[in-house]
């Protein structure tokens, strides 16, 4: 018995915690409209983690991964609930490249 | 299980490591499944005590079996599978919390969610607020 398993899923919470601020932030700063590139960070890192060879750091860059393919389904309701006064909105967002073209896009919302 | 993949890199052979990809794809699909399941667990359930007590049970039952496999891919998905358990035991609590204030649907053939909705001091509702495309501008009820 060796408590790996156990370990990973307590990091894995802590990292899934961090994911929160991003997607706060990501959406104040940028909008929602940053979908697609947290999304492709995400898979990017997870794909880098496919090199790692020491387990524990394969595991937490790849967790790190889904943190931000999870917040990229994450950022249209957070979008809303910034518009709804839930969270402070921020009218004067950062403009990301392609944006005109992402906003004719269905964001993702699991 | 997970076949074992070789690259070639700069003339040497290295393995492909696949234990941080099950562990994002069970971080994946467990939040996920955990975030819906939740919501719809706390909407039907007349009491929060029971599915919260059986999230805690399964929760470390899951982490035992990650304890006594010996398989890395399994002991990892446990692991994960099982903190995410716990954490939904506690999620119950804050979804009625969010439906106290409003910020969730209550579902007024709850018993539980119609005590809440009949008590003015909160401030439930019926209608999902986040349901709606974001517009840009800050929501106005005029």
């Amino acid at each position: 018995m060796n408590i790996f398993g156990i370990l990973i899923g307590i990091l894995t919470l802590l990292i899934i915690g961090f994911g929160f601020p991003l997607v706060i932030r990501g959406e104040r700063i940028f909008g929602y409209v940053c979908w697609p590139y947290m999304m492709g960070i995400g898979i990017s890192i997870i794909g880098a983690s496919l090199f790692i060879q020491n387990n524990w750091l394969c595991v937490i860059i790849a967790v790190i991964g889904a943190t931000f393919v999870w917040g990229s389904t994450e950022l249209k309701e957070q979008a809303v609930r910034a518009e709804l006064g839930w969270f402070p909105f921020n009218a004067d967002k950062v403009k990301i490249p392609f944006a005109e073209i992402i906003e004719k896009w269905k964001a993702p919302h699991l | 299980m997970f076949p074992c993949v070789l690259v070639y890199n700069y003339g040497e052979i290295m393995e492909i490591n696949t234990i941080g990809l099950t562990a994002a794809i069970t971080a994946f699909l467990s939040i996920w499944i955990g975030h819906v399941a939740v919501r719809k667990i706390e909407a039907a359930s007349p009491v929060i005590w029971i599915p919260t007590v059986a999230s805690i049970l399964l929760g470390l039952v899951t982490e035992y079996c990650s304890l006594l496999t010996n398989n890395l891919h399994l002991k990892t998905a446990f692991g994960i599978i099982g903190v995410t358990l716990l954490w939904d035991a506690l999620e119950f609590t804050r979804q009625q919390k969010r439906i106290i204030k409003g910020h969730a649907p209550a579902n007024p053939n709850n018993p539980r969610h119609a005590r809440i909705l009949a008590n003015s001091n909160f401030h439930a509702t019926t209608h999902d607020l986040l349901k709606r495309e974001p517009s840009g501008k800050r929501f106005t009820h005029n």
